[in-house]
């Protein structure tokens, strides 16, 4: 999933201090999931901010809502017979949500309530890390299911550098080490033989070095 | 006389485009650039124009300059980051060079390495705030630098963007200027009279224009250019001209010689003149157009 976290409350006033009616608009995937945008935290977001308005004697009217997706049409719409009364939105979607409301309601300021990070998994409840970062050519089958794109500091792609101690990363030792993490798993599968091939040069063409990005499936098109 | 100065005199400058091997023979670099020394202001390096691989401008420029000639440095956001970007600019102040262009360049996927990961960490008009703090003796994590560098800080321009993009290219012109751009390089200029319509809107007691004169090569290339290039068009005279001359290169030499002396006539600061791969033609292009 997308994973994202709030941004920081003064970041959020400076963006709506003008508002004089506001919708905070949650969604109901990744960012619930990581509780960053879901229907509790715009609960949560949209009385610390009445509260503090109130307390500096400023009028303004903050109604929430949650969608199901923020990334999808069908959901978008639902929000179009009354997006009008509002002088700017509050979405606590990823990035990809902020955008679409934007591009759909595009006279309207929709401000972006979250800092969307990266593409990972909750590994106990309040800890996500980063599993993926889109590389559009997965390697995952000749690394062990362990990505040397997002895991190693340094996206080496023939082991680990030298600064790999004990399983940790050379950068910080509170991060695992992706290259320990392959060698682990390649063994355990016994699959070394995969590690001693050289790995070809990688092609970032299908990263971002190809410009913005798209994905076009003619057969579903209507 | 050294750019800036001549520039700031307003005296006509001549710059020459040297472009470094795909490989590492210089000689042919080097007899090319010997041959106009003391006849051009200085010799620009591109930065692997169209993302196409090449030694680097660096390496050209230190080459050139141990050879006598003055150049003009490319430094190019795509490939490098601030890192990068602010060692090779240490390196070169070092090596005697002054002159520094700053180009965003062209995207990888147009080049010949199309599977690099383009870098872009800053872009040009972070590049220039760079080119600054180093001037004033800090890097850009703000750390004391053992002796600054001073710059003479140029840009590029694209002039024949339509409409609602020039605007663009002209406000972004504003913030290189107040980022202290002194001189900006323009594409290839064929149609002298639309590109007046260009240099009107600029306010050239604050920045010198430099245009660039292309060298055609063959009515073919004319063609294509006029026809692929967006925004630019090439006078149907200039392209009926190199189809009916009995010898065709001295024909391209002279309509190269002809922009550049009308460039001049119109007070232009100077021009560029990329020859692509002729750079041994450039002293006919010198002698045609009257420059010494
Ligand atoms: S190799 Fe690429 S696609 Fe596969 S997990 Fe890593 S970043 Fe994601
Ligand atoms: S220590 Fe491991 S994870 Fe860190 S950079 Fe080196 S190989 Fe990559």
């Amino acid at each position: 999933m997308i994973v994202a976290k709030q941004k920081p409350i003064e970041e959020i006033i400076e963006e709506v201090k003008d508002s004089k009616k506001l919708l905070i608009l949650g969604c109901n995937e990744c960012v619930t999931v990581c509780e960053a945008g879901g229907k509790k935290e715009v609960a949560v977001l949209a009385s610390a901010l009445r509260m503090y308005f109130m307390n500096k004697g400023q009028e303004i009217t903050i109604d929430e809502h949650t969608l199901e997706r923020q990334c999808d049409h069908e959901y978008l719409e639902e929000i179009r017979g009354n997006i009008d009364q509002y002088d700017a939105v509050l979405s606590l979607a990823c990035g990809v949500g902020v955008q679409f409301m934007a591009e759909k309601y595009f006279n309207i300021p929709i401000l972006p309530g979250v800092d969307t990070c990266f593409m990972g998994a909750t590994e106990e409840r309040g800890v996500w890390s980063e599993r993926c970062q889109g590389c559009g050519k997965c390697v995952l089958a000749k690394t062990g299911g362990i990505c040397p794109v997002s895991r190693c500091a340094k996206r080496l792609f023939n082991g680990p550098c030298g600064g790999s101690t004990k399983g940790h990363c050379e950068i910080n030792k509170d991060v695992v080490c992706g290259w320990q993490l392959i060698i682990d798993r390649l063994k355990e599968l016994g699959k070394l033989d995969d590690y001693e091939t050289l790995a070809p040069i990688k092609d970032w063409s299908t990263e971002r070095a190809g410009g913005p990005r798209k994905v076009v499936r003619e057969d579903l098109q209507a | 006389m050294p750019l800036q100065k001549k520039i700031k005199s307003g005296d006509f400058v001549v710059l020459g485009e040297f472009e470094p091997p795909k490989g590492v023979d210089f000689a042919p670099f080097l007899k090319n650039a010997n041959q106009v020394k003391g006849r051009v202001d200085a010799l620009v390096v591109p930065e692997m124009g169209n993302a196409v691989l090449k030694a680097s401008s660096l390496g050209g420029c230190a080459m050139l300059q141990e050879a006598g000639v003055e150049t003009v440095f490319q430094v190019c956001c795509r490939d490098r980051n601030r890192l990068a970007l602010q060692a090779d600019l240490l390196s070169a102040s070092a090596l005697g060079i002054r002159n520094v262009v700053v180009t965003a360049g062209e995207d990888i996927r147009f080049g010949d390495h199309p599977q690099a990961r383009a870098v872009n960490d800053l872009d040009v008009i972070g590049l220039l705030e760079t080119l600054q703090k180093l001037q004033g003796g800090k890097d850009l994590a703000g750390i004391e630098l053992k002796g600054s560098p001073t710059y003479f800080m140029g840009s590029t321009i694209d002039t024949s963007t339509p409409g609602g993009l020039l605007e663009i290219e002209l406000d972004s012109l504003k913030k290189k200027i107040d980022l202290g751009v002194e001189y900006i390089i323009t594409n290839p200029v064929f149609d002298t009279r639309r590109f007046q319509q260009f240099v009107k809107r600029v306010d050239t007691t604050q920045v010198a224009i430099i245009p660039t004169v292309l060298l055609l090569k063959s009515a073919g290339m004319a063609r294509y250019i006029d026809r692929n290039i967006k925004g630019t068009s090439i006078p149907s005279e200039i392209i009926t001209g190199i189809q009916k001359a009995p010898d065709k290169v001295q024909e391209c030499i002279a309509i190269a010689a002809r922009i550049t002396a009308q460039l001049k006539e119109m007070g232009m600061a100077g021009v560029l003149i990329s020859t692509v791969g002729w750079e041994d033609r450039l002293p006919q292009i010198l002698d045609e157009a009257k420059l010494s």
